[in-house]
């Protein structure tokens, strides 16, 4: 009595002290009372029926109970053994207590009784080890129900109870003895035991002690393998379980079992059509056991990689299983089949051998024998799910990744076709080439003008390029015919993928708003060209050489209709075309595309776009590789069930279509990132280096030996008159630049559009508005320094003129001299003549002097001339410091920039004087 | 990977006294100079030749620490065998040997063989516990017992396949009941029980696919 009064206060204190829960507390009290107290068997028996019925159908009754009643039921459990039936009755009401009655009535955040009440139950002192001793009992009833409080209990609070159990010596020994029992019971323990190694490595390590993976395959054995029922499930959700962050257990497994029982699971018998839907979450939870024992353990253990590799080399015999579940079988459902070529994907992953072996798998039966990476190809270029696409390429992308020779093996059937061919309907490919069937693929839309399966082969092309010069030059070199002979000869695949390419931004753009696939289709082929264009100068070469490509890129960078990844591939592509070329034709250098960048996008812009590409959420979140969740019984039949993604959840804005989700995988982020680097360097580097024809030779501006003063005066003419183009050319960029910096400026001020939303953002603005601040100072010196190389200019102009004026006089006067010369000459010869042969200047003396006089000209001039040089040079490089600065700048302040604006007109201004004169 | 006989053994005994160093050098014949506490329980496996036969031993490495007692207690149970360590230049590491030996008794099967092993007797400079004092201990308490050295691998094979010949020799003698596998000991594949004398079961646990 005196705990139960105690109680009594407890629960008014908790639960209040409504009036239909006191009447419950009374009746529960009474109860009780009975069970402690009571003096009949029979009576004590009846109270404990009727208590187990007010707490299975009650609230307050549960409530009640939790506050008065365990440790009255726990001492019947502990001190009445012999009374079976009182025991029962005793775990049938904590069961009860422990049972949620029905969620849906009552506010959310009422107390829950039935969790409170499994607290209270691990709470209580010695509980667990009094409920595992149960499990000794001989009353079979008794052990059933113990599980299943055990189970309740580990549902509600999982972490108290596995930590409870590891404190009690053969608490799981017992357990898993239960493994042994009548199927009923073995069932019930199965169950518990999955929650009880729910991330709790020294229980798994246990229980793989106690023989857990003997038992686990020999119940699966006798449910019938992956025909089994929920049973076999739950066996494959505890293996998994055991083995998904424990390296330990692996090693355990691998060592001794080995993984045999796991493809027996795998094998398909009987009946290999009939897919239930049981079968299904079977076979995905044996391929999560595969996937897990590739992954190797826990991702910060340092065995986990020694550990990892050893069990791919050992699950290599798998992988026949694994064509014939993903590949060969028609019937297996599209979750299954998508597994298990990820698992083919993971199992070929950066190991060669294993990679090698599939390369030579051949699937099906004479006479239509195919190569399995035909089949999967065929698979990527048909299958109705995208999710099916995504695992076959990742098939692929696995094969190809640091692989030459498999790529080049795939790449030698990629051969021009016959008109024919490549457009024959798609039928009886079974005998077609890897090649065949991917060029086929690849103009598809000729004859259907769906750009999905272009896609598809675009992806798997670029696979087959990644990182490898020598495919990409064959790849190069392939032409297709017109799709209708008459209209012009034939053109490179690259140019019909770029034509394709803008096919598919022109859909979009017909269709208003974008469909879920239009937002991949043009990623996917710029990735592709992105690939390709990598590295290769050619390619850079061969895209280039049709002129509307740069121009359709250039409007594709800055089209506000498409997507930002979009935009920032496109920016990519065309960086490349900068970095790779090594064009020397005017217009196709990397000096006009840097120019055409800088006139037509403007360069923060276009640096912009590669910022915002990298601030999306397909840049922050990309993963490695694929990635499943763990299948449990509560996750496993929406997993079996998925078909496909749905077009408007794909369309979801926060979720990225998943077909976009694998092309922007970490590899290629990071690939992207580190071009974007170069392609910024380079631009650097372009923007102040002159051209190679203006740079100043010293010894060029020396005389030639036997030069003509003439042709010496005529060169060095003309060579002024290049670098003044080139110094108009310089300061044009330099303008453009200005306008650049100037247009950048005026939308950060202007731009209350861009609200600072957050308290960062301002600081990031403010630290922004500072460094403008210090820009702006930068540039008004450059100004000055401009405005002076502007008088220097003009000074070197007069320089010139004065110059030209002196040559002039010089001549002049030279003549005047030979004038005077003749007329002396002609004086002498009168002299002579006159028989007179003394006094006066002998001719050789004349002669002396006019040479003197020449040579004092010559030097003058070369001087002055040697002057003029050294400062256009001097300016030159002025002018280079001057460009690589504005191009350092970022933005700009509002006031600031008008100023340069206005300055900059006039300097314009300037120019255009000095052009005319 | 097919075995006559598979015996589970584990390795206990104080922290630091050398227990994962037997069972690397054990299996890998690798020497760890530096201590990585062993965290719970660690695992490892060998095959061996006894009588002609193949036998498996897995062994479990138990954390000496006293935090994880409880955890290691769960071990005992099932093993067939016990490697119980001390480490000859540590005294207290021999005094503690009855606690273990009380722990064993108490929750590790009856027939379960424990080997004694003074290691470290490449420290032979800083011996604090003799020969013989290990000798009289194991022969007052019914173990079989060895020195050795983790480090220069003197006698670690003798110390594991002299356990697995005793545990052979009583299931030869029919001491076992080797169809129940809680003793931590399990018949392999096509494997023709041997003990004639023995009441064993001797299926072969249904396991049709033989390799
Ligand atoms: N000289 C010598 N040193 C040894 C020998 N065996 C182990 N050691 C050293 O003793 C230290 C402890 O060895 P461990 O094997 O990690 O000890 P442990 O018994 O596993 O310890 P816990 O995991 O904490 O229970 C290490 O620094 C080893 O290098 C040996 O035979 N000779
Ligand atoms: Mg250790």
């Amino acid at each position: 009595m005196d705990l139960v009064s105690k109680y009594q206060g407890y629960v008014g204190r908790v639960f209040g002290n409504e009036n239909s829960d006191s009447n419950e507390d009374s009746y529960v009290e009474r109860l009780l009372d009975r069970i402690s107290n009571g003096k009949l068997a029979e009576d004590r028996r009846t109270a404990m029926v009727e208590l187990q019925s007010v707490v299975a159908e009650n609230r307050g009754g549960q409530l009640a109970f939790g506050a008065m009643g365990f440790p009255v039921l726990l001492s019947v459990l502990r001190e009445e053994r012999d009374d079976v039936e009182m025991v029962r009755g005793a775990l049938e009401t904590l069961i009860s207590a422990l049972t949620p009655i029905d969620h849906s009535r009552g506010p959310k955040n009422e107390v829950q009784p039935a969790l409170m009440n499994s607290d209270l139950l691990s709470r209580e002192a010695d509980s667990i080890s009094l409920l595992l001793n149960l499990l000794a009992e001989d009353d079979f009833y008794v052990r059933y129900y113990t599980l299943q409080l055990l189970t309740a209990l580990l549902t509600n609070s999982p972490t108290r109870l596995q930590e409870a159990i590891l404190t009690i010596p053969n608490g799981i020994i017992r357990l898993m003895d239960m493994l042994l029992e009548r199927e009923v019971i073995r069932n019930e323990a199965l169950l518990l035991l999955t929650y009880l190694t729910r991330e709790a490595e020294e229980i798994q390590k246990i229980v793989v002690f106690e023989g857990a993976f003997e038992k686990i395959f020999s119940i699966i054995k006798e449910e019938g393998g992956s025909d089994g029922g929920v049973v076999v499930q739950d066996c494959l959700e505890l293996l998994n379980n055991l083995l998904r962050t424990n390296a330990s257990n692996q090693v355990m497994l691998r060592e001794t079992l080995g993984f045999d029982p796991l493809i027996s699971i795998l094998r398909l018998r009987g009946s290999a059509y009939k897919f239930t839907q049981q079968k299904t979450i079977n076979l995905l939870s044996v391929l999560e056991t595969i996937q897990l024992l590739i992954y190797g353990g826990q991702e910060a253990d340092p065995s986990r990689h020694t550990n990892r590799l050893t069990n791919i080399t050992a699950l290599v015999k798998v992988l026949d299983q694994l064509l014939m579940l993903g590949v060969e079988s028609q019937w297996a459902p599209v979750p299954v089949r998508c597994a298990a070529l990820q698992c083919i994907g993971d199992l070929i992953a950066g190991h060669p051998q294993n990679r090698d072996l599939l390369a030579t798998k051949l699937l099906g039966e004479e006479p239509n024998v195919e190569s399995a990476l035909n089949s999967i190809l065929r698979i990527i270029l048909r299958t109705s799910s995208v999710q099916e696409f995504i695992a076959a390429d990742y098939v692929f992308k696995s094969f190809c990744e640091k692989n030459p020779d498999g790529q080049k093996l795939l790449a030698s059937t990629l051969t021009p076709q016959p008109q024919s061919m490549t457009y024959a309907p798609y039928e009886d490919d079974v005998h077609m080439s890897f090649g065949s069937m991917l060029l086929h693929g690849l103009t598809m839309s000729e004859s259907n003008g769906d750009l999905e399966t272009c896609c598809r082969a675009a992806s798997v092309l670029s696979h087959v390029l990644k990182d490898n010069l020598q495919c990409k030059e064959k790849v190069l070199r392939i032409e297709l015919e017109a799709p209708v002979p008459t209209l012009g000869g034939s053109e490179p695949l690259m140019h019909r993928m770029v034509k394709y390419l803008a096919l598919s931004s022109s859909m979009k753009s017909n269709d208003g708003k974008s469909s879920a696939r239009n937002t991949y289709v043009e990623p996917v082929i710029l990735k592709l060209l992105i690939v390709w264009l990598s590295g290769c100068p050619s390619a850079v070469q061969c895209f280039l050489d049709s002129r509307p490509h740069l121009t359709y890129l250039l409007e594709l960078v800055s089209n506000p209709a498409t997507t930002v990844c979009t935009r920032g591939l496109a920016a990519v592509l065309l960086g490349e075309c900068i970095i790779y070329n090594t064009s020397t034709d005017s217009g196709k250098d990397a000096f006009s595309i840097a120019d055409a960048i800088s006139q037509k996008i403007g360069l923060t812009s276009y640096f912009l776009k590669f910022d915002e590409m990298q601030k999306s959420l397909l840049f922050t979140s990309a993963k490695p590789a694929l990635s499943r969740k763990p299948l449990t019984r509560s996750t496993a039949a929406s997993m079996a069930e998925i078909e496909d993604v749905d077009e408007n959840e794909a369309l979801d804005q926060k979720n990225d279509h998943p077909m976009l989700v694998s092309t922007f995988d970490l590899q290629f982020v990071n690939f992207v990132k580190q071009l974007e680097g170069d392609i910024r360097d380079k631009t650097v580097e372009i923007y102040s280096h002159p051209k190679s024809q203006v740079a100043v030779v010293p010894a060029e501006l020396e005389q030639r030996n036997g030069e003509a003063d003439a042709d010496y005066i005529k060169r060095l003419k003309s060579f002024l008159e290049r670098q003044c183009l080139e110094i108009q050319d310089l300061l044009s960029r330099n303008a453009t630049l200005a306008e650049d910096v100037a247009r950048t400026g005026g939308s950060g001020s202007s731009g209350h559009e861009r609200r600072p939303s957050s308290g960062a953002e301002r600081v990031q603005v403010e630290t922004l508005r500072r460094d403008l601040y210090e820009a702006s100072q930068r540039l008004e010196m450059l100004k000055t320094e401009k405005s002076q190389i502007e008088s220097e200019a003009e000074t070197l102009k007069n320089f010139a003129a004065k110059m030209e004026a002196e040559l002039q006089s010089l001549s002049n006067a030279y003549n005047s001299l030979e004038q005077t010369n003749i007329q002396l000459e002609d004086e002498v010869k009168a002299l002579r003549s006159g028989g007179s042969s003394g006094g006066g200047m002998s001719a050789k003396d004349i002669e002396a002097l006019k040479a003197e006089a020449r040579e004092e000209a010559q030097k003058e001039s070369e001087a002055e001339l040697s002057d003029l040089l050294v400062c256009l040079g001097q300016e030159q490089s002025k002018v280079e410091r001057l460009s690589a600065r504005l191009m350092e700048l970022g933005e700009d302040v509002d006031k600031l920039l008008e100023d340069i604006g206005d300055d900059d007109d006039a300097g314009l201004g300037e120019d255009d004087e000095e052009d005319e004169d | 990977m097919s075995y006559a006989y598979l015996f589970k053994y584990i390795i206990i005994g104080d922290t630091g006294v050398g227990k994962s160093c037997l069972l690397l050098q054990f299996t890998d014949k690798r020497f760890q100079p530096v201590h990585d506490l062993t965290i719970g329980v660690e695992f490892g496996a060998r095959m061996i030749t006894i009588d002609n036969k193949p036998i498996k031993l897995q062994i479990w490495d138990t954390a000496g620490q006293e935090s994880f007692r409880s955890i290691t207690r769960s071990y005992y149970r099932g093993a067939a065998g016990a490697l119980l360590v001390y480490d000859i230049t540590r005294r207290e590491t021999f005094n503690h040997l009855a606690s273990w030996l009380e722990d064993a008794r108490q929750h590790a099967n009856a027939n379960m063989t424990i080997m004694l092993i003074g290691n470290k007797c490449d420290l032979s400079h800083r011996r604090a516990v003799s020969t013989e004092e290990g000798e009289q201990f194991a022969r007052e308490n019914g173990l079989i017992f060895m020195e050795c050295s983790a480090k220069t691998a003197q006698n670690v094979e003798e110390a594991f396949i002299s356990t697995a010949a005793t545990i052979y020799k009583k299931i030869q003698e029919g001491v076992f009941d080797v169809s129940n596998e809680s003793y931590g000991i399990k018949v392999g594949y096509g494997n023709i029980p041997g003990p004639q004398g023995g009441r064993d079961g001797g299926n072969t646990q249904g396991g049709g696919c033989c390799s």
